[in-house]
């Protein structure tokens, strides 16, 4: 199962857009960026991660460049918007616990 | 046995090392089992501020416990809020454990404290105690002593 901490531990093909960053902000990244945008609740399970934020939470799902776009937070770090490549089976995953 | 779980952010704020020991006491004379839910930083404060774990015994990495944290599994959530990223763990905690719960917000500047406090009324049913405060943990202590009287109040009625 794809594991996103895992993954942005060990791999360098992922985009880090913001960092630092308030949650708002982020998630209007997001908004404003992501070709397709399926709002989660707080605490759903995201590519293997509990998603942290504010309801309801963003993720840009981006099926050309085969990535999704997501909020990512760290208590002392603030929020970071990363985009990290995914299989497709994960970003259907997202639609189907989307709440829109 | 009643449960309360502590969550605590960034250890920056120099507050909030005393107020989790102060809380950790209070909650335990109310009934509670307490857990604290931290991150390694958080955690090496408390250890070092409480060495023989007379007032907090049970201690689990925020990460680890956000993973595995179900709905229902504690009575009352305690969290500390002194940062954006504070928010959003807190709101998520609430969301997922659906319980009663506490939001101690806190903050040197009042614009920052205003902004914390709003993003934690509008998106979550938390009972809610906010000071503005850095070094002085008093004006917190005070407000939370009086939450958690009425918490202890309602469990009572």
């Amino acid at each position: 199962m794809f594991c996103l901490d895992t993954y942005l531990r060990e791999s360098e093909d992922y985009e880090i857009h913001m960092t630092r960053s308030g949650f708002k902000d982020c998630a209007r990244f997001i908004e404003e960026n992501a070709p397709e945008v399926v709002h989660v609740k707080p605490g759903e399970k995201i590519v293997g991660a509990r998603i942290i934020g504010i309801p309801p939470v963003p993720i840009g799902i981006n099926e050309e460049k085969g990535t999704i776009m997501l909020p990512y937070t760290k208590p002392c770090y603030g929020t970071a918007t990363v985009e990290v490549p995914v299989p497709p089976e994960e970003r259907e995953n997202i639609r189907v616990v989307g709440i829109d | 046995m009643k449960k309360a779980i502590i969550l605590l952010g960034c250890p920056e704020s120099p507050s909030q090392t005393p107020l989790t020991i102060y809380s950790a006491h209070k909650l335990t004379e109310m009934g509670y089992e307490v857990t604290v839910a931290s991150t390694p930083s958080a955690k090496k404060l408390v250890e070092v501020a409480d060495p023989v774990e007379y007032y907090v015994q049970n201690k689990i990495d925020i990460e680890s416990c956000l993973d595995n944290l179900e709905e229902g599994e504690f009575d009352l959530l305690l969290g500390f809020v002194a940062k954006d990223a504070a928010v959003s763990y807190f709101v998520t905690f609430y969301h997922i454990l659906s319980t009663k719960s506490l939001a101690l917000v806190f903050h040197r500047d009042p614009e920052k404290l205003e902004n914390f406090e709003n993003s934690v009324r509008e998106n979550t049913n938390a009972d809610i105690v906010s000071a503005r405060a850095y070094h002085n943990p008093t004006p917190l202590r005070v407000r939370l002593d009086r939450a958690l009287d009425k918490i202890d109040k309602e469990g009572d009625s």
